[in-house]
């Protein structure tokens, strides 16, 4: 763990950073600016009705084009696509536990799956990229 | 003696200007665009020839900016009564072809007029919005006459039931007669709502969006909020307001349309025990359980695009109909977070203004954790489904389906919050945690001194599951009304529907309560 001090748009926030592999202590990734300003309209992910308050989200792997990220934060059970299948839009791809609850995580859209981004274990936080799709 | 041809010929002279609108050619643009008329919209709203126009020799009365000498027929909004199903309704139309829709003096008085009347008579009132906002040539006059409306518009909230379609332009303070009603429709093409479009945004933060971001029908289905159903075209518009309207009374001392089939069948529905998962940590979806629930399968969703993780909307139960409000376990694991309390909490004080029955069927883990919801005032937002229920005095009737834990639970209406009845199916857990977070407090001491903590804690977790993972223990304390078989929940609820339709319950006398906003 370590303490930092983030300043964002001049407002100063401590934040704890754990480092999860050791081995790689280079310097404390930089947090995506925070609420990345418009989203999609009709995006279905859950997350987007409330605005991330101004907090420096956690080393999550970034989620880009063809990504599927998680609706929630909670412990990765399993992947339940291998890389290289090819999937369609809607088919169950990964699983995740959270408040006592498996919630399945669907294909936004058809493609093949080019790279896993989190094993099973892994926490996972709301918003990072589980795979990638292309 | 007959009354004279000139006259009758002057009155149907008269008619044929105010039916001609803003023109044949603007009103063949529109018909070319697929889209319907102010006129037209309102006539395929009620049942054939039972429209009665009101005001439809009204004009403006600006002398100002070039539109003395100029006529506006109707002054760009057509209002009348027809009926819908039997039933009589108000409404009124923006005329986009004549001066834009744009509301004035005059045009905000016929609204204005028409919904004094809806309240007086006890009809529900529908606005089909379709309009360049204030005219501009009116100044103070047309900024006074949304305030009219709005005022209206909040006089009438829970006395009559307020429906609004937004079927083309709805901008700026335009969108707060809406906003203030109690359903919004908003058709796919061609509408849009906002407060500032994204020219004014760009001139004013620099930010650029894109009106599909900020106005669209998609936009505020799924990410504000703001409205409760998405229609494909105007028809399907009026056909949702339809549907809606045959689930709710005309006004708040009269009850909801009611269709009590004649014997109660209190038969099991044998389906309904399939479809629970053995395992408690695999998610169902909650609607597979509605559409068995409710006649016909027949459930009006409201905001299903939106807060995903509760489910709300209207139903009939062996004829008597209802607001069912759901944790959906499918979504977010069935938690309750700041978007799906406010939504809960808005459709249940709106069942409870029109005497619908609430129907609560619980699956909750608890509130959403996570900084954006603590930042975001889980506290305050979460308060709202406790203040909404326990203000509540319709019918409350609980299921509870599987978890039911901790605060969570008592804002999924519990005994506590004076629910009528609450029924659990042998699944339920009523805890005030999961037995994992549970034993961690508890035995925090004895855990870290056991030799294999591991073992201990799984010792002590298998210890309490067996105490609390089913519903005996509450019900062993009278906090639940019985332990039915999940194929027996139809005919329970049907039964105790009936029971409950003749309930009375006082509270003390005050102006209002002071929700959580």
């Amino acid at each position: 763990m370590k303490k930092l001090r983030v300043t964002i748009e001049g407002k100063a926030y401590e934040v704890l950073v754990e480092f999860l592999d050791q081995e790689t202590t280079a310097t404390a990734p930089t947090p995506a600016a925070a609420p990345s300003a418009p989203r999609p309209a009709a995006s279905v992910t859950p997350a987007a009705a409330v605005p991330a308050p101004v907090a420096p989200p956690p080393a999550a792997p970034k989620a880009g084009a063809g990504a599927v990220v998680s609706p929630l934060a909670g412990k990765l059970v399993s992947i339940d696509v291998k890389v290289g299948q090819s999937v369609q839009e809607g088919a169950q791809v990964a699983t995740i536990e959270a408040m006592k609850m498996n919630t399945y995580i669907y294909a936004p859209k058809s493609g093949r799956v080019v790279e896993v981004l989190a094993n099973p274990g892994d926490a996972v936080e709301e918003g990072a990229a589980l795979m990638r799709l292309e | 003696m007959a009354i004279s041809t000139t006259l009758l010929n002057e009155l149907s002279g008269r008619r044929q200007t105010a039916l001609a609108a803003g023109g044949e050619d603007k009103l063949k643009a529109r018909a070319e665009k697929g889209l319907m008329n102010a006129r037209e919209r309102l006539v395929a709203l009620f049942q054939p020839n039972t429209f009665m126009e009101w005001g439809m020799h009204a004009d403006h009365d600006c002398h100002d900016f070039g539109l003395e000498g100029k006529s506006f027929p109707g002054d760009g909004v057509v209002t009348g009564v027809g009926y819908v199903d039997g039933r009589p309704m108000a409404a009124f139309s923006h005329d986009f072809t004549v001066g834009g829709g744009a509301l004035g003096r005059i045009h905000s008085k016929k609204i204005c007029d028409l919904m004094d009347y809806a309240m007086k008579a006890g009809m529900p009132v529908l606005g089909i919005n379709d309009s360049g906002g204030a005219r501009i040539q009116e100044g103070d006059e047309s900024l006074s006459g949304y305030g009219q409306v709005f005022f209206r518009n909040v006089l009438a909230s829970g006395v009559i039931p307020q429906i609004s379609i937004i079927a083309g332009p709805c901008a700026g303070g335009a969108a707060y007669s809406p906003a203030l009603t109690d359903f919004i429709i908003m058709t796919k093409k061609n509408a849009n709502m906002f407060i500032c479009g994204p020219d004014v945004i760009k001139a004013a933060t620099g930010e650029t969006v894109t009106m599909e971001q900020i106005g669209s029908a998609a936009a505020h289905a799924s990410v504000s909020g703001n409205i409760h159903f998405v229609a494909e075209d105007d028809r399907h518009a009026l056909e949702i307001a339809r549907k809606l309207f045959s689930f709710l009374p005309s006004n708040n001392i009269m009850d909801p349309p009611h269709r009590p089939t004649p014997s109660l069948d209190l038969s099991p529905d044998p389906g309904m025990n399939d479809l629970v998962p053995a395992d408690g940590k695999t998610p169902f979806d909650i609607h597979a359980v509605i559409q068995r629930l409710v006649d016909g399968g027949d459930f009006l969703e409201v905001q299903m695009d939106w807060a995903k993780n509760l489910v709300v909307g209207f139903a009939r139960i062996q004829g008597i109909v209802c607001g069912i409000v759901a944790n959906q376990p499918m979504v977010k694991a069935g938690t309750l977070d700041i978007d799906s309390s406010d939504k809960g909490a808005r459709f249940i004080r709106f069942c409870n203004v029109f005497n619908i029955p609430v129907v609560t069927l619980v699956d909750i883990p608890g509130f959403m954790p996570g900084m954006a919801q603590e930042r975001g005032g889980i506290i305050r937002h979460g308060a709202k489904m406790l203040f909404a229920y326990a203000s509540c005095t319709v019918p409350k009737l609980t299921v509870i389906l599987r978890k039911a834990y901790g605060g969570a639970y008592l804002a999924m209406c519990s005994a506590d919050m004076r629910a009528d009845v609450v029924y659990a199916w042998p699944t339920a857990e009523i805890a005030v945690m999961g037995a994992e977070g549970a034993v961690k407090v508890l035995y925090k001491k004895e855990i870290a001194a056991a030799k294999d903590p591991k073992a201990k804690e799984a010792e002590y977790v298998a210890e309490y599951r067996a105490k609390f993972a089913s519903p005996y223990a509450a019900a062993r304390k009278g906090m639940i009304t019985d332990i039915i078989e999940p194929s027996q929940t139809r005919a329970n609820l049907a039964m105790a529907l009936r029971n409950t339709l003749s309930k009375r319950e006082t509270r003390p006398p005050k102006k209002h309560g002071n929700i959580p906003l």
